[in-house]
């Protein structure tokens, strides 16, 4: 094309660095008590896992940063396809394996890979494409948002049928977030918003447990072993740090297994017992930081694919944490979701990354200041 | 397309501001959390993480006033379970099951729990622990805890009283005390992880627990064995329902001893029955005192000096109050005599005329100031305080029951208590039981001084009372209590068991006496009731005061309280000691009726004994005429020489003197008829005494007007049982 390739946006490659390091130090601070035990009985269990992930992740970012992001248009159709095929392949019995009570994985020799993080890359890619092919289109309902929102509602559909609310959720809101970027009309935002609100609140009310979470949300102290435990020891994690934190490795109320979940998607709760509120609102602030360079590389790249493309993936980092720090200050009901970067999960970490490699080569072609 | 890029870039600007507030809303909401609500989020998050192991403080020992132990306590091993470090709890239960005498199943429940700390079973046996031990059992544990341990089984069980599997004090001084003797708990205090695992680095406190204190009581225990052996001679020989024995020293209100049957053994109380442990008779057992409330009369009497020592009395055997006649325990009366005879005699008339002459006001202010109707505040739990009908309803026939010690429940520790004021000059104490309260490095941390209650008499006046109280044991009904050497007063009192719907129940009596020595310089205070003693006898004179004796006797040996020389119990009873024996004819009783004959023999000064059953003297011995000394013993026999006559035959008694009811009644009783002529006493009889003479023979009995004023009461005709009082 007729760019000039730049050095990429320094600050934004610094700024996720400093989370993915802050995220391996705070994945091994909060399993190693937890690997001691059978049946990992290796405290470093979760510390090699994640190094290995980010060295693969980071490769791939490294990839794509190099890899000009127009070239992605041409794959846009096939990744869509691919990512629908994977979605339908992990609900099959027998292809997708289970964890938990859902079936997110799919088994690929000694790793396994969740659909659902790779289908979130493809339909950002493929919105982004979409959108940027008639841009004028995109106050016209029909041709301009339907399409995206029936891609994204039968994504949206298969990942709540494993299933995982939170990824699904992601992926709505990534998706909304790019048509609002795009410049859809906010009506009919307004009216897809009063649509979602209602999806959610089914999908709260079919499923039992999403029921209890959502009631535990309300008052934690209810049931506070059970439905209100995981809400109510990520407060008191949160709490035992007060401003400065316990200290590094010295969380007790986090590593005790008290909290559930502590390296995944309560990790937050973590940082906030020993780095203290001050770790916390680097963490906070090193998002922000994301969200800002992620946005101006957005707004400051000449094409509108770039732009979009940009626009969502920082659309679903930024939502991602925003749900996840506020699940675990209980500002949010209790929804599976990774703090991306931070919380433990191979898939989540390289398609996150990757998602940043790309972000990071339009960087490389948006003006300078 | 310009248009497109521009509403982009708009937009984009737009949803950076929005994910700014976003994490600025999240920041604020971690303000709130790690700022505001931090100290109650960590306190809280503390709490879940440490679990409490509490450490048993060693209860503090119970020593006696001479420093010998009486309850200590022992270590024991209680066993615990981790249930998450049980591997097996089925085969672990199983195993358990029969060295612990447990249920299986509940032992498997136990063990499953899910839970950090569990106890399997408490304070167990060492050959238990042993066996367990050897066992090997992942998860099962020992802690020492500790178990009292009794010196003595029962004795003074209900005083010291025992404690609960928690070492907490269920009742007696263990109870009382139970915040001295149960020290401090002490904790361990462990952090563990969610699973219930410590943690590497956990938190540890071991707060030690501290011993409780000591408790020096003002028991005996010498002086309490003595009484526990009284007490178990008293069950053997009347198997009553109660039997209480209280030994005090009058001038500081400490208690020496206090023992009541039934009892139990501290070891194993959860064998007796409940009505045996849980309630303490000495302070809790409500009965009418009877005559040995005739102390407060007396006392309320001297003080108010309305009557004096030699005020002259006179008791024709009954007095009228209201119109209720009530009756001398002696048939007949004890005549003419002074008050100091009317106490020695215990006689009720003459009781009953100084509490009415008392009055109202003036009794029941002195029954109120010697502590009746209010709990004495011994420290011991469950005390009664007594039943009293209140003073505005009291009547005068209230009034002169309560005279005689009925219509009045006491508690035998509010008797003895205000027996020790009238001993000790006239102060109401206030009884306990607890002389120090030591630390456990033996360091006094408390003296409990004798606490005066209230001045009820005057010293004086407490001296007069008490020197009443003595001619009783010299020479009055409380002979039986004499001890040789010392100066003993006291009193004695036999009651009639009041029911459940408030009348007496025939055939249940209840024997005391209460009293102290030596009387002029008191040293001990005792106190015998026994309820309901089986065997026919019953009378306080009889069964209590002998037990008096030998409790105060040892007693006084034991505290090496020196006897006044010279000083011997009078070998006749009714008569002075201290007035030489006068000769004396024997007048003659044959076939005088048994009542009139002991009657004739005291007014001359004799004694009597009475041998065989019957109403009418067959024979005596000496006979009429012999010349003997004042106090000997007339023989007095009732059956008819050479047995009851076959033939139905009778001997005609002598009538001389008596009423004509009497002579109804006596006549009435041996089959023979009445013809009465004239009005007044007896004066001939036609068969004449002695003569025999088939039943339903016809007696003439002409009567006169009779030298004596003394009119013939309906008592006998119309019997008010419920005020005869005895002895």
């Amino acid at each position: 094309m007729r760019l000039r390739r730049r050095p990429p946006d320094f600050i934004l490659f610094l700024t996720v660095l400093t989370l993915l390091s802050i995220g391996i130090v705070m994945v091994f601070s909060s399993s190693y008590y937890y690997a001691m035990f059978p049946p990992f009985n290796n405290p470093f269990h979760f510390l090699v896992r994640q190094s290995i992930w980010a060295i693969i992740g980071l490769t791939g970012m490294f990839v794509m940063m190099n890899y000009d992001y127009w070239h992605l248009k041409r794959w846009a159709g096939i990744l869509l396809v691919l990512a629908f095929a994977l979605l339908i392949a992990v609900l099959i019995p027998g292809i997708g394996t289970s964890k938990l009570g859902a079936q997110r994985w799919l088994n690929l020799g000694p790793l396994s890979f969740q659909p659902s993080e790779f289908s979130k890359l493809c339909l950002v890619i493929f919105t982004a494409f979409g959108l940027s092919r008639h841009p004028e289109r995109i106050t016209d309902f029909r041709q301009g948002l339907l399409p995206y929102l029936i891609i994204m509602a039968l994504a949206a559909g298969l990942i709540l049928m494993q299933p995982d609310l939170g990824t699904a959720v992601t992926l709505a809101g990534t998706i909304v977030l790019m048509l609002f970027a795009a410049g859809a009309s906010l009506v009919h935002l307004g009216a897809l918003g009063v649509l979602g609100i209602a999806a959610v609140a089914l999908a709260i009310w079919t499923e039992p447990y999403r029921m209890k979470r959502f009631l535990a949300f309300l008052d934690p102290e209810k049931d506070p072993s059970g439905s209100g435990w995981h809400i109510l020891n990520s407060l008191m994690s949160l709490g035992s740090g007060g401003l400065l934190g316990t200290g590094l490795g010295q969380g007790r109320h986090s590593k005790f297994l008290y909290l559930p979940e502590r390296q995944t998607d309560f990790i937050f709760a973590v940082i906030g017992e020993e780095l203290g509120f001050i770790g916390a609102c680097l963490v906070i602030l090193l998002f922000v930081l994301f969200i800002w360079r992620g946005l101006k590389v957005a707004i400051t790249t000449p094409d509108t694919f770039g732009s979009l493309l940009a626009a969502g993936i920082v659309s679903g980092v930024g939502i991602q944490a925003i749900i996840n720090i506020g699940v675990v200050t209980s500002s949010l009901p209790v929804t599976g979701i990774t703090l991306p970067f931070l919380s433990f999960g191979g898939t989540s970490l390289v398609f996150t990354l990757l998602g940043v490699g790309i972000l990071l080569n339009v960087s490389r072609y948006s003006a300078p200041k | 397309m310009r248009a497109t890029r521009i509403v982009i870039r708009r937009r984009l600007t737009l949803l950076f501001l929005l994910a700014t507030a976003a994490f600025v809303a999240l920041t604020g909401r971690l303000i709130w959390i790690q700022f505001v609500r931090a100290d109650e989020l960590q306190q809280k998050a503390l709490e879940v993480r440490m679990r409490d192991i509490p450490v048993e403080a060693r209860r503090g020992d119970i020593y006696d006033r001479n420093g010998q132990l009486l309850v200590t306590s022992v270590s024991t091993e209680s066993l615990y379970a981790i249930p998450y470090l049980v591997k097996d709890p089925r085969r672990t239960a199983e195993q358990l099951a029969s060295l612990l005498d447990m249920k299986e199943e509940r032992l498997y429940q136990i063990l499953s729990r899910k839970s950090c700390y569990e106890w399997v079973a408490r304070k167990l046996k060492p050959e238990t622990v042993e066996k367990i031990k050897g066992l090997n059992l992942p998860g099962l544990f020992f802690v020492e805890e500790n178990v009292r341990y009794y010196e003595y089984d029962s004795l003074a069980a209900h005083v010291l009283g025992f404690t609960g599997i928690d070492n907490q004090g269920l009742t007696g001084i263990e109870k009382t005390f139970d915040r001295e003797l149960q020290g401090t708990r002490g904790r361990i205090v462990v952090e563990q992880d969610a699973t219930g695992r410590e943690v590497p680095g956990a938190l540890h406190k071991y707060i030690p627990p501290r011993q409780g204190n000591s408790l020096v009581l003002t028991l005996d225990r010498t002086i309490q064995q003595f009484v526990e052996r009284e007490l178990d001679r008293v069950v053997e020989k009347y198997n009553p329902k109660l039997a209480v024995i209280i030994v005090m020293d009058p001038r500081t209100g400490e208690i020496l001893a206090m023992g009541n049957r039934p009892t139990f053994d501290l070891k194993n109380w959860m064998t007796a029955p409940q009505g045996v442990w849980d309630r303490n008779p000495a302070i809790w057992y409500n009965y009418e005192p009877g005559s040995t409330f005739k102390i407060i009369t007396t006392s309320a009497a001297i003080s108010e000096g309305v009557v004096k020592p030699d005020d002259q009395f006179f008791d024709p055997g009954y007095i009228k109050v209201a119109d209720r006649y009530i009756r001398c325990w002696a048939d007949g009366g004890h005549g003419s005599q002074t008050f100091e005879q009317v106490v020695m005699n215990s006689c009720n008339p003459g009781f009953v005329e100084v509490g009415l002459r008392l009055g109202k006001e003036k009794f029941y202010s002195y029954i109120k100031k010697f502590g009746f109707g209010e709990v004495t505040g011994i420290d011991l739990p469950g005390e009664a305080s007594g039943i009293m009908i209140p003073q505005e309803k009291a009547t005068n026939l209230n009034l002169a029951t309560m005279a005689i010690g009925q219509s009045i429940a006491v508690t035998p520790i509010q008797l003895l208590t205000a027996t020790c004021a009238v001993a000790n000059g006239g102060v109401l104490l206030r009884p306990h039981l607890v002389k120090e309260i030591r630390d456990p490095e033996g360091n006094v941390l408390k003296t409990f001084q004798p606490e005066v209650v209230r001045r009820v008499l005057d010293q004086d006046k407490a001296r007069q009372v008490a020197e009443l109280l003595q001619a009783v044991v010299m020479k009055g009904t409380g002979r039986n209590a004499f001890i040789d050497g010392y100066r003993v007063a006291g009193k004695t009192g036999t009651a009639q068991v009041v029911g459940e719907g408030g009348g007496y129940v025939s055939g249940k009596y209840v024997a005391s006496f209460t009293g102290f020595a030596p009387a002029d310089n008191p040293r001990v205070a005792a106190l015998v009731m026994v309820a309901e003693p089986q065997g026919g006898i019953y009378y306080g004179s009889q069964v209590a005061a002998p037990v008096f004796r030998e409790v105060v006797r040892d007693t006084l040996h034991y505290l090496q309280v020196p006897e006044t020389p010279g000083l011997e119990k009078p070998k006749d009873p009714f008569v002075y000691f201290d007035q030489p024996p006068v000769k004396v004819r024997v007048p003659n009783v044959v076939n005088y009726p048994l009542e009139t004959a002991q009657n004739i023999l005291r007014e001359v000064g004799l004694s009597f004994v009475v041998r065989g059953e019957g109403s009418i003297v067959q024979a005596q011995m000496p006979k009429a005429g012999a010349e003997v000394l004042s106090g000997t013993s007339v023989v007095l026999d009732l059956q008819p020489p050479g047995g009851k006559s076959k033939e139905g035959l009778v001997t005609v008694p002598n009538l001389t003197g008596l009423t004509i009811t009497q002579v109804a009644t006596l006549l009435a009783s041996m089959d023979l008829r009445l013809e009465a002529v004239g009005v007044g006493e007896a004066a001939s009889q036609n068969p004449r005494p002695g003569e025999r003479v088939r039943r339903g023979t016809v007696v003439r009995v002409e009567f006169k007007p009779g030298t004596s004023s003394l009119q013939a009461p309906p008592a006998i005709a119309r019997p008010v049982r419920e005020f005869v009082e005895r002895p």
